[in-house]
Parts: C-alpha cells; sequence; structure tokens
C-alpha cells in the first residue's frame, strides 16, 4: 500500500469514547456501588466506632481489641479448620463418584442426579434437613445407631462440642460433593483418549493410570476446585445460623456469625468493630488463595 | 409506632424513641413502667409482661406419688426425689431446650441464683459487680448440675427448640415439667391440631423449687415483653400519645389477658374475666405470684456486649447441657466482665 495512503488511514482512527463509556457505565456503576464501595466503606468503618448519625475515628483501637479477643480466634479457629477438612473430603470423594460414573456404573445417570440433587436445596433446608438427621431422640442417624446395636455411639451430635463443628463440615461435605463431581466428571470425559488408550495399551492398572495418568491430567480442575470451596468455607454463615448458632461454647462460631453477633446481637449500634472483623478476614482470606494459587502452580507444562 | 423490648437500649442511646412521660402512667403497673425507665424517662409502654413459671403434669405427678405442700414449692431434697422418681419410670423430669432462644435454657441457672442471693446481690452479679466465683454462686451452680446430673434435662436440650419443647412437655413423649415463661399458653392454649396441648392435659404450675441456703425463696424474675414504642421524630406526636392511652384502661388490660392470655404492665383485674380457660389460669398464676418478691429482667435484658454473650453460651446451654463445669463457667463470667 502505498506511504500516503496508510498515514491516512492512521489519522481517520479514532476512539468512540461515547460508545465504549455508554457500554461500560452500567456494570461499572454496578461495580461501584454494590462491590467496591462497600469494600472501601468497611475499610473506612474499621478505624471508627461507627453509630447512627455519627461516627468517631478510633484510629487502630479495634484492631488492637481485635487481637485480644478470644471469642475472634476461636472463630478463626474453627473457620480455617473447616475450610481445610471439607474441601479435601469433597474433592475426595467426588473424584471417586466422578470415576464410577465415568466407568459406567449401573444406574449412573440415576446416581448423577441423586448425588446432585443436594447441591439444588439452600442451606436452611439443608440446615432443617440435618437438625432432624442429627436429632438425639428420633433423627435418623441415633435410630440407626441403636437399631444396629451401636446405640452407646448415639449423641446430640449438634449439642456436644466435641462433635457439632464435625457434624457441620460432614453436612456442607454432601452438600457439594455432587457439584465437585459433575465438575470433575466434565473434566475426565474431556481428557485426550489417545493418552488413555496409550496407558492401556502398556498395561497400565487401574490404580496407576488413575494416580500416573488421570490425576495429573485433572489436576488443574481439581485444585481449582479445593480453591473454590476454601473460599466459600471461610465465608459460611448460614447453615451455622440455621443450625447452632455458634453454640455450644463457640465450637461452631464463625467468622461470619461473630461479626452478625457483633453487629446485631451485642445491644450495640456500633458498626465499626465488625467491620475490622471483615476488613482483617477479607485480607486473611485473599492472601490464603493467593498462597494457594501460587503453591499450586504448574511449575512445566504437562506433555502428552 | 413499632413494637420493641426493654432490652434494646442501643435504641434509647441512639436517639431514636419518642419520650412517653405523657402517657396515663397511673393506668400502668409500676414495675412495669420501671422496666422502661432510661435516663428518667420511659419510652416504651409495656403491653406484655410475663414470669417464668414451673409448668407440670398434674397427672404424671400424681401417678409418680408426689405431694405438693401448700405453698406449691418443693424442698430441695424432695424437688431431687421428684426428679429421680421420674427418670426411674423413664420420664424426662424437665422438658427445656435452647435450640432456638438465647434466654431459655438459663431460666434454670437465674432462677436459682436469683433465689440464693436476694434480689439486691443479684443485680450485683449481672451487673458484673459481684464475682461469679462468689461461694454462693458456686453453691447453687454446684447444686443445678447435682439435678441435671441425675437426669433433669432432655438429651436434646441444646438443639430443642422453643416450639419443641412445648410438644414435648404436654404431647409427644410427655414431660413432668416445663420451664417456661408465662407465654406458655401462647402455644399450648391453641388448637390441638396447631401445637396445643390435649384437651384433657391437666396442666399445673408450681413454683420453682427451694434453693439450698436462699436468702429469698420467694423471689422471682419478671419481664416486660412486646413493647409499643414510638419513632422519636414523629410528626404525630399527639395523635401517637392519644392511641397509647387508649389501651391503658382496665377493660383493655382485662381483654389483653382473656384474648392473650399472658400478664400484662396494664392495670387490669383478672378476677372480673369472663373467658373460663384464662380466668383458671390466671387463678394459678395469681396463686404461685403471691407473695413473689420480683427481680426485672432477664439476664439477657440486663447485660450488654461480651458479659451477654458469654452469658448466653455458658448458662443458656452449655452449663444446663452439662458441656462446661461449675468452675469454668464461673472463670469465663468473671472473665467477661
Amino acid at each position: 500500500m502505498p506511504a500516503f495512503r496508510a498515514k491516512e488511514l492512521k489519522g481517520d482512527v479514532r476512539q468512540p469514547w461515547g460508545t465504549i463509556v455508554a457500554f461500560l457505565l452500567p456494570a461499572l456503576t454496578f461495580y461501584v456501588a454494590l462491590t467496591a464501595y462497600p469494600a472501601i466503606r468497611t475499610l473506612w468503618n474499621s478505624f471508627h466506632r461507627v453509630l447512627p448519625r455519627r461516627e468517631e475515628f478510633v484510629g487502630i483501637a479495634n484492631y488492637s481489641e481485635l487481637i485480644k479477643d478470644e471469642i475472634f480466634w476461636k472463630a478463626v479457629s474453627n473457620t480455617v479448620t473447616w475450610a481445610c477438612i471439607s474441601p479435601v473430603i469433597e474433592v475426595t470423594v467426588a473424584l471417586l463418584l466422578a470415576l464410577a460414573l465415568y466407568a459406567k456404573v449401573p444406574g449412573a445417570r440415576f446416581f448423577r442426579v441423586a448425588w446432585f440433587t443436594p447441591v439444588l436445596m439452600s442451606y436452611i433446608v439443608v440446615g432443617i434437613l440435618w437438625m432432624w438427621i442429627y436429632n438425639y431422640d428420633w433423627g435418623p442417624l441415633n435410630t440407626l445407631l441403636r437399631a444396629i446395636g451401636l446405640g452407646a455411639l448415639a449423641q446430640p451430635w449438634l449439642g456436644s462440642p466435641d462433635t457439632a463443628l464435625g457434624a457441620l463440615i460432614l453436612v456442607t461435605s454432601w452438600m457439594w460433593v455432587g457439584f465437585n463431581m459433575v465438575v470433575l466428571l466434565a473434566a475426565l470425559h474431556s481428557l485426550p483418549k489417545d493418552v488413555i488408550e496409550a496407558a492401556e495399551l502398556d498395561n497400565c492398572g487401574w490404580s496407576a493410570k488413575l494416580v500416573f495418568v488421570i490425576i495429573p491430567l485433572i489436576r488443574a480442575t481439581l485444585l481449582n476446585l479445593v480453591v473454590l470451596s476454601f473460599i466459600g468455607k471461610m465465608k459460611i454463615f448460614d447453615l451455622v445460623w440455621i443450625t447452632t448458632k455458634g453454640n455450644p461454647l463457640w465450637s461452631t462460631e464463625t467468622v461470619s456469625t461473630y461479626v452478625y453477633k457483633r453487629a446485631f446481637e451485642w445491644t450495640t449500634f456500633d458498626l465499626g468493630y465488625p467491620s475490622t472483623i471483615a476488613t482483617v478476614w477479607f485480607v486473611i482470606v485473599l492472601a490464603t488463595v493467593l498462597l494457594l494459587t501460587w503453591l499450586f502452580r504448574t511449575r512445566e507444562k504437562l506433555e502428552y | 409506632m413499632f413494637y420493641a423490648e426493654p432490652d434494646q437500649v442501643e435504641y434509647m442511646d441512639s436517639g431514636f424513641l419518642l419520650d412517653l412521660s405523657e402517657l396515663n402512667w397511673a393506668a400502668v403497673e409500676p414495675w412495669a413502667k420501671e422496666a422502661w425507665m432510661y435516663k428518667g424517662k420511659p419510652y416504651g409502654l409495656p403491653l406484655e409482661a410475663w414470669t417464668v413459671e414451673l409448668y407440670y403434669n398434674k397427672k404424671m405427678l400424681d401417678e409418680l406419688g408426689v405431694k405438693l405442700p401448700d405453698n406449691l414449692q418443693l424442698s430441695p431434697d424432695a424437688f431431687l426425689d421428684m426428679v429421680k422418681k421420674a427418670k426411674a419410670k423413664g420420664i424426662t423430669p424437665m422438658s427445656l431446650g435452647a435450640g432456638d432462644r438465647p434466654f431459655t435454657g438459663a431460666h434454670l441457672v437465674h432462677e436459682a441464683l436469683l433465689k440464693k442471693l436476694g434480689v439486691e446481690d443479684y443485680s450485683k452479679l449481672l451487673a458484673g459487680k459481684l464475682a461469679w466465683t462468689d461461694p454462693r454462686v458456686v453453691e447453687t451452680l454446684t447444686w443445678i448440675r447435682s439435678l441435671t446430673d441425675a437426669g433433669l434435662l432432655p438429651a436434646t436440650f441444646t438443639t430443642m427448640k422453643l416450639a419443641e419443647a412445648h410438644i414435648y412437655f404436654h404431647t409427644n413423649p410427655g414431660a413432668l415439667t416445663f420451664l417456661n415463661g408465662s407465654w406458655y399458653t401462647s402455644r399450648a392454649f391453641n388448637p390441638v391440631d396447631k401445637g396445643g396441648q390435649p384437651e384433657d392435659f391437666q396442666l399445673g404450675i408450681m413454683q420453682f423449687p427451694s434453693v439450698p441456703g436462699a436468702v429469698c425463696n420467694e423471689c422471682r424474675t419478671i419481664a416486660v415483653g412486646g413493647s409499643y414504642v414510638a419513632n422519636a421524630e414523629t410528626e404525630h406526636k399527639a395523635e401517637v400519645i392519644k392511641f397509647l392511652n387508649s389501651f391503658l384502661s382496665p377493660e383493655v388490660g382485662n381483654e389483653w389477658l382473656e384474648n392473650v392470655k399472658v400478664q400484662t404492665g396494664i392495670k387490669s383485674d383478672p378476677s372480673k374475666m369472663n373467658d373460663k380457660q384464662a380466668s383458671e389460669y390466671f387463678a394459678m398464676i395469681a396463686k404461685t405470684n403471691a407473695g413473689a418478691k420480683y427481680h426485672f429482667g432477664l439476664p439477657i435484658q440486663v447485660m450488654t456486649g461480651k458479659p451477654k454473650e458469654v452469658f448466653t453460651q455458658v448458662f443458656n446451654n452449655a452449663f444446663p447441657a452439662g458441656n462446661i463445669s461449675v468452675e469454668d463457667a464461673v472463670k469465663q463470667m468473671d472473665a467477661a466482665n
């Protein structure tokens, strides 16, 4: 193309800013109003005592109080325990279920629906259901234990500090296994068939095929599910609120339930301290997710 | 106007509520007005008032061979004996649940402590001016532990909801007693298919047992519950006062008693009620409350902040369930203060 023609074309290109702004503005408005502003406002509140019609700047007093807050650290311990154990259970069980469906066990279509159904329920429904299951007197779990001669193991699962947290971890694991299973099943179905066939031609048994071929190929999916599950459990609120409200003796208290209590149940309208908890927790969750992402990064490209 | 309860002091602290000094307070029980006083002014019309009562199944008690004294108050030994007799027959001695309320489970502890200490020292205890490690407090909690260790409460105490506790008492499986607010009637006097007690259920009310070494076995808690309050920024103050004053007559008080079957802060005359069930019920209430000395407010209505949170966790839930020792319970409360 002649040079003069190229210059003319270059000079004629204009950015359509009006159109760009018009298309971006609605989404940006929502983002700023519902995400960015609340986050920044929470950070601001954390340095204040926030009462109706007035604010008092308190500097880092809320943060100093938080360091000494035993209930907060108990809530952190419970939440981190939940966030570490639940992903392991969910993803492991989900992988086994997905492999069973991948291997086309009899009734696979039924099982896929049955195992996914809990994902469709809200935490409210799940909480009410499992409070019935765990009921000491007439719940199916204790009834079954008594029926098979293990009545000595029957107990108030949600009423004992020793078992309450574990009982709730089991509930969330039951609820989310189905989601992880569906994702992993999709990942299994997208595996390159020639690689699997090559492994079979080399007389690779099922366990070796699983460990050395399948899992490395779906590693990214597995790790993404672990991170998603981890984040979800770091925010858990609904299930605890419906079932135990942090009882007994804060053994099921999570950071989210404690924020709620400090905001609305301590006979004060101060939103400053709960904002401090929320800010600190946001930083902790973000830092942990970045750490997990860095730890699990793929160091070398998988070649096959 | 809206509904509030007197423990919601954050509303008064923040200046949200209208000063109701202009109401006709002569028509209100003085103790009920007192519940709503804040810095010398009243802020709520105390519609609902209630006491903590120990309901029992008359037929079951007769079958166990337990006779109540004339003052309806069993001695500590007689109460423990009653508990053991009930357990021996496979009956839960007391229905009680802390599953969905922050105060029901604590009735056992606060009524006993009130009797042991008397109103003044009990108030100091709740205000953090008397240590929970006080020997009298420890003795009382140890006595309660002896009752719970004898099987006083259901195994599902920590998770049993309030509505379930009602059913547990009068229908399925049936318990001997039920420690509950006098608004028991709001559920129990409904039709059976709506969760009410069976039509042939023989309801009785006894006194909370006397407490070993107590200075005031006639002391009991009275609480003001649902009340009417008004927005401090209302432009219709005169109308608010007129409307609220329309509640303040013995006729309205009696209407409340007959229809709601819970005590009220409005001065009323139960002897002039037409409803037979209400009349009999309030006759029982009057008998158990005869000569009573009252402490106004539940612990969670009096406490705020961390002490309230710790009290709820420890004495509404963990301690009655046997999940925390007396020693650890009192340490936690003193640390929270």
